[in-house]
């Protein structure tokens, strides 16, 4: 994403923060939107928007999960593996998953289409609702069965891409 | 004990009030029109300390207190920053109270902001929380409209906005300083206290920081009255609470209930409708993940701050989860100490390299290669790491395996001997 695209999402909010650094999050979740990951041309676009050195735009994205400074997938499916959704059978609905994408059972990662990532995701915030899954940063849903687990990204892999993509 | 939904005005209305007009029909924003103009900041304040409000966030520090120690002739501009970070495994509280009713969590964050003399508030909101986070933005947007947000607020010479900021994955972002560092555009990592954020927090200034439950408590207190909100429950923990309760339950949820008014055994068996047919409570972290786990003799505890540390565990932020004895503890214990090394930030040495070794001796516990001295081993680290790290997530990833090995000995040393297969989930089928 070019810098001035990001300036233009960045103007309405600038008066909101006493320093303008506050605006590094904004843009890098921003500048992600477009390709579901950040280049390093992404993150100097960000850089040269905010007024920062482009080591240090890259060492903050770096710090957070939901920032990905590697390719993945067209959507990133998370899986929540912490303790609720573990007793409400999350290791069961990441096996399936893993298997059913073909990505390995420990680290998830892409399916070789490219179009589904699996990772795991400490607690989502819906352990009500365990085993819990969020795609991209939408609704977290659940509870699912591995099976209807498995139907969500076969339906995922159809569906088509999201214009803009908050992860 | 029944359940008191009085304060969080969603539940008192049982529908979510989404809608300003929703809102103000429930009651809403007739704490702030009575107080702005009306009430000095320091009698706001001081109705706050009576109300003997707690922070809801997982320490517990009473609310009117910490907005005492803002300085009252600051140069620098204050700030009021709502922590809905929310991350602490079985916590699902501060969710419900932003999606239904996230306009009494601006009334009260604006009641916060006028006590203290705020210009601005900042709610801090976990990045996986996008769908809440749009829901705070079309409040803010048309509490805005109405005049209950921006310059002159109704006529009072008040000004004061709210922004909502959103973070992108980070448990640690929880911790008060680390938020205050993210929010400033940084690496989420805490920050050596003193000073605390009441004097130098957000850009250096004095800054309030409260939790969502702790904040929307408040337009009810202004409304109903101190006294009222003292009168519920104990005397030094008054109020009500929010608990999530999650795991082996049939009806997961949240729960309102007065403190030291129902007892874990109600929560589980009456209120969450107790376990499936032939299960026992095994395990019970009562207060999210990070405090010590209890067994089922302490079910007939009351719920409130004194009587769980009575017990030697603490109320946390009510992240209430409950395992059975279809459960393996030492499995437990491994996926709660993974979930710690993965959100250490890394900034100490004892704490980034302590949790990965808790994980890594964890693991050969479950595999079967425990040894004997393992526990000893698992003891001295702690011993190490305990106390001397920069923020309390060490300690918090200490505290629900010290106490497992403590109360489930006997479970730990034949999981070394023989490791654990993985048991039987709960699956959605068979809750029925
Ligand atoms: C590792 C860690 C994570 C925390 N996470 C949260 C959180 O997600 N939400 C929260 O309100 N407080 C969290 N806290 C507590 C905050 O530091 C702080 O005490 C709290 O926001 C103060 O608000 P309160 O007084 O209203 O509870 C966390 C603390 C630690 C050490
Ligand atoms: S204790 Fe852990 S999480 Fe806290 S500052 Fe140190 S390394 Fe970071
Ligand atoms: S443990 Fe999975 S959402 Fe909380």
């Amino acid at each position: 994403m070019d810098a001035d695209r990001i300036r233009a999402h960045l103007d309405p909010i600038r008066h909101e923060f006493a320093d303008p650094r506050s605006l590094v999050m904004p843009a890098l979740k921003f500048a992600q939107t477009e390709k579901g990951h950040l280049t390093r041309e992404d993150m100097a676009a960000v850089a040269e928007a905010t007024g920062y050195s482009p080591s240090f735009i890259e060492s903050v994205a770096s710090f957070y999960d939901r920032l990905y400074t590697r390719p993945v997938g067209n959507r990133v499916v998370s899986v929540c593996v912490t303790l609720s959704c573990m007793l409400r059978g999350a290791d069961e609905v990441w096996d399936a998953l893993c298997e059913h994408e073909g990505v390995d059972h420990h680290h998830g990662g892409t399916s070789a289409d490219g179009r589904i990532t699996i990772q795991e995701a400490q607690c989502l915030g819906y352990c009500d609702k365990g085993a819990c899954i969020q795609v991209d940063a939408e609704e977290t849903k659940g509870p699912y069965t591995p099976e209807e687990a498995v139907k969500l990204v076969e339906e995922l892999r159809e569906a088509p891409t999201p214009a803009e993509l908050w992860r | 004990m029944p359940i008191l939904n009085s304060v969080y005005r969603h539940r008192e209305a049982g529908r979510p009030l989404t809608e300003l007009a929703a809102y103000r029909e429930a009651g809403g924003y007739k704490a702030l029109e009575s107080v702005l103009g009306e009430t000095d900041a320091d009698d706001l304040q001081y109705a706050f300390v009576r109300s003997g409000l707690r922070g809801r966030g997982g320490a517990g520090f009473p609310m009117g207190r910490k907005a005492s120690f803002l300085p009252k002739d600051s140069r620098l501009p204050k700030y009021v920053v709502c922590n809905a970070d929310e991350s602490e495994p079985g916590t699902f509280k501060d969710r419900e109270i932003m999606e239904m009713n996230p306009f009494q969590l601006l009334e009260g964050l604006t009641l916060a902001g006028y006590a203290i003399g705020a210009v601005r508030g900042y709610i801090y909101i976990r990045g996986e929380y996008e769908h809440q986070a749009r829901v705070l933005d079309a409040a803010v947007r048309a509490a805005r409209e109405a005049g209950f947000l921006g310059k002159d607020l109704l006529r009072s010479g008040f000004d004061y906005d709210i922004t909502v900021y959103r973070g992108a994955g980070a448990y640690i972002c929880g911790e008060e300083t680390a938020l205050l560092e993210s929010l400033e555009g940084k690496r989420g990592q805490p920050r050596l206290k003193p000073p605390f954020p009441a004097v130098a927090g957000l850009y250096g200034s004095p800054t309030l920081i409260n939790n969502v439950e702790t904040l929307t408590a408040l337009p009810p207190i202004v409304t109903r009255g101190a006294d009222w909100y003292a009168a519920l429950g104990p005397e030094k923990s008054p109020g009500t609470k929010l608990f999530s309760i999650s795991g082996h339950v049939v009806r997961p949820g949240n729960y309102e209930i007065v403190l030291g008014d129902t007892t874990l055994r109600e929560l589980i068996f009456e209120h969450a409708g107790g376990l499936r047919e032939g299960r026992r409570v095994k395990a019970v972290w009562v207060g999210g993940s990070s405090v010590p786990v209890i067994g089922e003799e302490h079910l007939d505890t009351p719920l409130d701050y004194e009587s769980l540390q009575g017990i030697g565990t603490a109320l946390g932020s009510g992240g209430c989860i409950v395992m059975d004895d279809s459960g393996c503890i030492v499995r437990a214990c491994l996926r709660l100490a993974s979930f710690y090394r993965h959100e250490s930030c890394g900034k100490c040495s004892p704490c980034r390299e302590g949790t990965s070794w808790f994980e890594r001796i964890l693991q050969r516990m479950v595999d079967g290669d425990g040894r004997m001295e393992d526990f000893e081993l698992l003891e001295s680290l702690f011993r190490r790491v305990s106390g001397k790290t920069l923020c309390p997530l060490a300690d918090g990833a200490i505290a629900p395996i010290r106490s497992a090995i403590k109360l489930f000995r006997d479970d730990f040393i034949r999981v070394c001997q023989e490791g654990s297969p993985r048991p039987e989930p709960m699956l959605p089928a068979s809750v029925g």
